[in-house]
């Protein structure tokens, strides 16, 4: 790209600038395609488990519903409440945005498609996307309105708590892979099941659930959509907002849900590892990775169609009084449990192959209970006559 | 303590269950009627919306007891006016004259039976003027109750736009039905009077007579 630039007779420095602008440009639209995309795919998704539609009419089966909305959203009038504090309530979403955009500088896409593999990759992930409470904080301060001051304050106290429980349970692949970078926590995972982190041992898998606990709450999604809490506070911290920054808010909660799918991934499910005679085919490994993060991203849609929210005293139970206190024994235990088993790595590949039997097993299970309340529910609803006389 | 781990298991248990529940909704039949484009009146069209696709949910039209807007039959009324009395808001308006005494039977030539007596209805009287003002209705069905002949009933239809709020008033007798029952029934008073002159004035001679 620079030695392009250059033959355009560009000198070294702004060759260097004008290449990493035209990067920046590039991840960005990617980022903003993917966060539309995800309102859709969210959109549909949930009208399916619902017995509903969802958008159905913008383009084939709907897929172009995102662009429709974004559009209606430019061109509205950007309102900015009389009293309020008119510097931070502009530049708050744009926090919320860059808290999950810098978490494309580290990003796995595939085992060596990464923008810069930081040797402090996952600290840095997990420290930008602090941005986000922040920027969220900003906004309800700055509204000058009750509902989105108690968002922003649910919000802020929500993320503190939830941080804590995320960066511990995070602490076991760290113990495990010894690495703080990206590519190296994904380069220490296979491609099969067994290899993956979550199931070295009975106490990655703990980690996982509280990680992905965790990052739920982080995310504000709806187990945990207090800030936004329709039914309660209005919109939340974005009640004041219209426009372009409410779109820049929605684009960030939607693309955030990318992101976490692809630290999930990445940490946890193997990132985009391939079998060793297709090493090399990077494509092929961004294929694998973006597959995996959808999967984990269905998951996400899946939770938040079917739990609902949580009181505030519930959430902080939750973070305090459970995820904590498990946590630190996932922490504990497998620090022993890496004691216990050094140097006998057939055990710990046993284990690891009886805990992946095990995850099948529940799948089985799950599906057996899948079939059950599909048939009852296809039993037609009015097939009965009912009579009034 | 052990109530902290019946609460771990029970919340995984629950989310266990309820992500079954929603997964299995995933694959179960789409309730969505896309409205304007199937008729959900019928039965058999709403099985096919107007791209010829087949709709595949639980629902299946209108339910046997919708009440949706009136409907008259004329031909079983026998304009004694209940239906008038039983309406609460009084959207029902009927004139009637007197006409050729009838015998009501269906199609078939079943005699249609008043529900009250179970005895055969008979029309003696016909309406001129049988207005329902579906904008006034409020869809209560007592009229429906008070009719002893069936005539008056709740269609499934329900979609009745206009621009001129008097379109909404339903009118059964046309004008020419109107005019011919006030013939006949003009006819109808002539003779009777003509009778109720010749017989009084029969009367009058087997007074005369007798005097």
């Amino acid at each position: 790209m620079e030695k392009i630039l250059m033959s355009l007779g560009l000198d070294l420095i702004s060759a260097k600038v004008l290449a990493m602008i035209i990067v920046c440009i590039v991840v960005l639209l990617i980022f903003v395609t993917i966060g539309g995309v995800l309102t859709v795919v969210e959109r549909r998704i949930s009208g399916f488990m619902q017995s509903r539609l969802g958008p159905n009419r913008v383009g084939p089966q709907g897929s172009l519903q995102w662009l429709a909305d974004g559009i209606k959203l430019i061109f509205k009038e950007d309102l900015i409440p009389t009293g309020s504090d008119r510097f931070l309530f502009r530049i708050a979403p744009y926090f919320c945005l860059l808290g999950v955009f810098g978490t494309m500088v580290v990003f796995p896409w595939g085992t060596d498609v990464i923008v810069a593999d930081l040797n402090i990759g996952l600290f840095y992930f997990i420290s930008i996307t602090s941005l986000v409470v922040i920027g969220v904080l900003m906004a309800g301060w700055s509204s000058n309105n009750k509902w989105a001051l108690l968002g922003g304050m649910r919000s802020a106290a929500q993320i503190v708590s939830y941080e804590i429980p995320v960066g511990m349970s995070l602490l076991v692949p760290i113990l495990i892979t010894g690495t703080l970078s990206m590519g190296g926590i994904v380069a220490s995972q296979g491609w099969l099941p067994w290899d993956w982190m979550i199931f070295q041992s009975p106490f990655t898998l703990m980690s996982f659930v509280i990680f992905f606990i965790g990052s739920l709450a982080e995310a504000n999604r709806t187990p945990f959509d207090l800030p936004e809490a329709e039914s309660e506070l209005v919109s939340g911290y974005c009640t004041e907002y219209t426009g372009f920054r409410y779109a820049v808010f929605f684009l960030s909660e939607w693309a955030n849900l990318f992101v976490l799918g692809g630290l999930t991934t990445a940490v946890y499910l193997g990132g985009g590892n391939l079998p060793g005679i297709l090493e090399g085919w990077s494509w092929l490994s961004v294929l694998v990775f973006l597959g995996k993060v959808s999967l984990v991203i269905f998951v996400l849609i899946w939770l938040r169609w079917t739990l609902p929210r949580f009181r505030i005293d519930q959430l902080m139970d939750l973070s305090w009084k459970y995820l904590l206190p498990a946590a630190l024994i996932a922490f504990f235990g497998q620090a022993l449990y890496m004691i216990a088993t050094n140097g006998y790595p057939l055990l710990q590949s046993i284990i690891a192959g009886v805990m992946f039997l095990l995850f099948l097993f529940m799948m089985v299970k799950f599906f057996i209970r899948v079939k059950v309340n599909l048939f009852e529910m296809n039993t037609p609803v009015n097939s009965r006559a009912t009579d009034v006389s | 303590m052990s109530a902290y781990f019946e609460n771990i298991t029970n919340g995984f248990k629950s989310i266990f269950e309820g992500m079954s529940i929603t997964f299995a909704a995933m694959f179960s039949r789409t309730e969505t009627v896309q409205y304007p484009e199937v008729d959900i009146t019928s039965n058999e069209s709403i099985r096919k919306d107007c791209k010829g696709k087949t709709y595949k949910g639980t629902l299946m039209g209108m339910p046997d007891n919708y009440r949706g807007i009136l409907n008259v039959d004329l031909s079983k009324c026998t304009a004694c006016g209940l239906c008038m009395k039983a309406c609460p808001i009084e959207c029902i308006i009927i004139n009637s004259v007197k006409c050729d005494k009838d015998k009501l039977a269906d199609a078939d030539g079943n005699p249609i039976n008043n529900r009250f007596t179970q005895k055969g209805a008979i029309k003696t009287r016909t309406s001129t003027r049988f207005d329902i003002n579906a904008g006034k209705c409020m869809y209560c069905g007592l009229c429906v109750m008070a009719c002893p002949t069936e005539a008056i009933v709740h269609t499934k239809r329900f979609e009745m736009n206009t621009e001129n709020l008097n379109d909404l008033v339903l009118r059964f007798v046309s004008d020419e039905q109107k005019e011919k029952a006030e013939k006949k029934a003009n006819e109808l008073e002539a003779e009777a009077a003509a009778k109720k002159a010749a017989k009084a004035a029969k009367e009058e001679t087997s007074k005369d007579e007798g005097a």
